[in-house]
């Protein structure tokens, strides 16, 4: 059975182009209604709906999934991703109670099945949040966490992400020293990678400059999750 | 082993005084306020009603001036206002060497605080074209209009004028909209007309952050020329219910006529295009498109120097919400006539002033270009924050915004304050640089209002800022004057055109450059502007044209006016030297 469904799994992605236009979102929908579970399909049709800019079409269609689908992990990621997806075309605060939504849907994602992608997800989102809310602790937990997870596996490209945002969440901790030799060590493996570079690179304000620049709400964050299943 | 001690210690002296007298030389503002006698402090309404602990943190507003020589000797007076129950308004009668006298108990025009007013901005403008400015106070409330009676005296003519009306009002502007030569009232209201003293419903709060459309909106003043004033709201075109913060006019398109933008706190700015026949249009989503930011400034400018006047809005940028604010050039009107606007807030550097109160233009230092000066802070009060208090109300679910009674009580805490004041100086390069603390100016009181004008006619342009809940900042220029830092001033009087020559555009060409600016009619947050017209120069020691464009119409050219001095030009005539005995 497991096999069956990884097949169609398979089948689904290798046929489905991304799809632009809000006219084809239906075809991503009908697949993800046969498979609630599929992260790809699901990031593709997300990827679609920001072209489409229908993003409230596709927050109801991953309630609507959710809801028929308690126990699907990956749906529910892709149910947070879909509010942050809408975050830079909302007001600031809008943006807040997007996130915080985004947030919870990631939560119950984990909850399920705390994978690194979920984990790795909810952990980077709560360094968006100003330091007043005091949020960076658990982003630092969580994303030690999926580091933990990389650190048994093989290096794949995408385990950079975690590099990166973890040595600013400790960076947001007023922690440097342990955020430089987080930077440090994922420089190890991806000595090319340009954020790390330019983290390790500067100092002081012009090191918050870069930071917030990067942590700015207002610009889209990008939630293609392609490395993923690109891997090398 | 003294010798050597002393030596060291006068060298420290010494260097310590070259450090001082170097930071002194290169510090070109002088804070004056306590000299100058206009040190006293404004302080928030406080309230006794069931809101209270909501009411006096969101209604830390009111400390405004207003700069006209309203007894017409030569020299600009301030008017300042206090909001607490009781608080006497000033009225800062300037005595000619930088000092003031607070008249304003003898002038009648004192008492604008009451237990059911707290003033919140005032306007001069000249109503009935007597050369006498007259004095709008603008109160959550009621507003008045004191007729200047020219004797240093002030009445009270709001009835008279039909201008009795409960309004929660926070700006108002005046300029002369359908060209009949009279100055017409535009009045911005921030709640809508409820009794803020006492409340008869808890929903008088913004609906929402930022599609609020439950505020006071706009009301326009249609001057009839006998003294009255008819509400032309709906027949002039505006029908809002924004959370209104300010208005500014200007001619956007060199039409001729006058256009408005306005900015809403909670929602969407507007941007109005005047037909020219008494009528306006909402062209904001071509013009400017459709935000939902916390506008609170609206000022004109034309910092770029392409001949079209440009704007400056400022909204909120924190760490918890990163609005950015407008630097909105002006792009003039496309092969269709559709004016537009670009935001390069972000590229020329002006984009983060903080919780942004005032921003105003003006060339501090004569060199031929605009800067921009803006004051800011909401809330300085204890170290504790109420960031995480109202972002716990924002993110309850299905939370009924409007309801008072569902917004968290502020107390002690602070909201964006101890906010840097910013000063950008405008580089010539397409960008500007913040040079607050270079010249002591980057004070951390919540700024409201930034009234600037020459109070000692000596061509260099002095700043009085209002601070809500604390003493004003009365910043005297000090820039060193010289041949890299002509000027020249021009004091304008309309025949046809209305009096104050409100709308009346200049544009003199200078060292092969041509700048524009306008008279204008009360532009920027809780603060009015001197009505003379102020250019730097920089080295050009000559006007090689100057060309006046009256509201009329009219337009008039003088070649070689000589610079470094005041010109009073009056319509259809020769330029007059100003009162020499006020001109230095």
């Amino acid at each position: 059975m497991i096999r069956r469904n990884a097949l169609i799994l398979l089948l689904a992605a290798a046929v489905l182009p991304l799809w632009g236009n809000s006219a084809d979102l239906e075809k991503y929908e009908k697949a993800l209604l046969a498979s609630p579970d599929d992260l790809r399909t699901g990031n593709d049709y997300r990827q679609a709906v920001i072209k489409a800019k229908e993003y409230d079409r596709c927050i109801a269609f991953f309630e609507k999934l959710t809801a028929a689908n308690p126990d699907a992990s990956n749906a529910f990621l892709n149910f947070g991703f879909a509010y942050v997806d809408k975050i830079p075309d909302a007001g600031s605060i809008t943006q807040v109670i997007l996130a915080n939504t985004a947030l919870a849907h990631f939560t119950k994602s984990i909850e399920i099945q705390p994978s690194w992608i979920a984990l790795y997800t909810r952990g980077n989102s709560y360094l968006y949040w100003p330091k007043i809310f005091g949020r960076a602790h658990l982003g630092v937990a969580d994303l030690e966490k999926a580091m933990e997870m990389q650190r048994k596996d093989s290096v794949k490209s995408y385990h950079i992400r975690s590099y990166i945002s973890l040595g600013d969440g400790y960076w947001k901790m007023d922690d440097i020293e342990k955020a430089r030799a987080i930077w440090q060590e994922g420089a190890k493996h991806f000595p090319s990678d340009a954020q790390l570079k330019a983290r390790l690179s500067r100092e002081g304000d012009e090191l918050k400059e870069y930071i917030d620049d990067v942590l700015d709400p207002n610009k889209r964050v990008n939630t293609d999750l392609h490395e993923l299943w690109e891997a090398r | 082993m003294r010798r050597p001690l002393l030596f060291g210690g006068g060298c420290v002296v010494f260097f310590t005084a070259a450090l001082l007298f170097a930071a002194t030389a290169d510090r070109w503002f002088e804070d004056v306020t306590k000299n100058a006698g206009v040190a006293f402090p404004h302080t928030n309404r406080s309230f006794e009603n069931k809101y209270a602990h909501i009411m006096e943190g969101y209604t830390a507003l009111g400390a405004a001036a207003a700069v006209a020589d309203y007894n017409g000797d030569g020299f600009d007076d301030v008017f300042v206002t206090d909001s607490k129950d009781g608080g006497k308004n000033r009225l800062y009668r300037n005595n000619g060497d930088f000092s003031f006298t607070d008249v304003a108990e003898q002038a009648g025009v004192a008492d604008g605080n009451d237990a059911n007013n707290a003033s919140a901005y005032a306007l001069w403008f000249d109503m009935n074209n007597n050369g006498r400015p007259d004095l709008f106070v603008v109160r959550f409330g009621q507003n008045l209009l004191y007729e200047n009676l020219g004797n240093g005296r002030f009445r009270d003519i709001t009835a008279k004028a039909g201008l009795t009306r409960y309004m929660n009002a926070i700006s108002a502007i005046a300029f002369d909209y359908d060209r009949d030569g009279r100055l017409d009232l535009f009045v911005g209201s921030y709640f809508q007309p409820v009794n803020l003293f006492n409340p008869d419903t808890p929903r008088f709060f913004p609906e929402s952050f930022e599609t609020a459309n439950n505020g006071g909106g706009l009301t326009v003043f249609r001057n009839n020329g006998d003294g009255t004033f008819t509400d032309a709201t709906k027949k002039a075109g505006f029908e809002l219910a924004g959370w209104t913060l300010d208005i500014g006019h200007a001619d956007a398109d060199n039409d001729g006529d006058e256009d408005l933008y306005l900015a809403a706190d909670f929602g969407t700015d507007r941007f109005f295009i005047n037909n020219g026949d008494g009528t306006f249009t909402d062209i904001t989503e071509t013009a400017i498109g459709i935000d939902s930011k916390k506008g609170m400034n609206v000022d004109w400018g034309d910092f770029d120097g392409d001949g079209l006047l440009d704007i400056y809005v400022t909204n909120i940028t924190d760490d918890y919400m990163r609005e950015g604010n407008f630097l909105w050039r002006n792009n003039g009107p496309d092969d269709k006539g559709l004016l537009s606007f670009n935001d390069v807030s972000r590229e020329t550097g002006t984009f983060n002033t903080g919780w942004g109160w005032a921003g105003k233009f003006l060339d501090y230092d004569n060199d031929g270009l605009l800067d921009i000066y803006v004051v800011n802070g909401w809330v300085s009060a204890s170290e504790e924050s109420y960031v995480p208090d109202i972002f716990e109300m924002v993110t309850r679910p299905g939370i009924d915004f409007a309801d008072a009674r569902n917004w968290p009580p502020m107390g002690k805490k602070s909201l964006s304050g101890y906010q840097k004041k910013r000063m950008f100086h405008n580089e010539g390069n397409g960008g500007f640089r913040d040079h607050a603390a270079r010249h002591g100016i980057d004070s951390t009181r919540d700024g409201r209002g930034i009234a600037v004008a020459d109070f000692d006619n000596d061509g260099r342009l002095d700043m009085f800022v209002t601070n809500a809940n604390a003493e004003p900042y009365l910043y005297r220029n000090t820039i060193p004057l010289g041949t890299s830092r002509n000027w020249v001033q021009f004091h304008l009087e309309g025949t046809k055109s209305n009096r104050q020559a409100v709308g009346a555009q200049i544009r003199v060409r200078a060292g092969g450059r041509q700048q524009l600016s306008f008279v204008n009619g009360g532009n920027g947050f809780a603060s009015q502007s001197m009505q003379r017209v102020h250019f730097g120069l920089g080295t050009a020691a000559q006007l090689e044209s100057v060309e006046v464009r009256w509201p009329s119409g009219a337009r008039q050219t003088f070649p070689n006016l000589p610079v470094n001095r005041i010109h009073k030009i009056v319509e259809g005539g020769n330029p007059l030297a100003f009162d020499a005995k006020a001109q230095k």
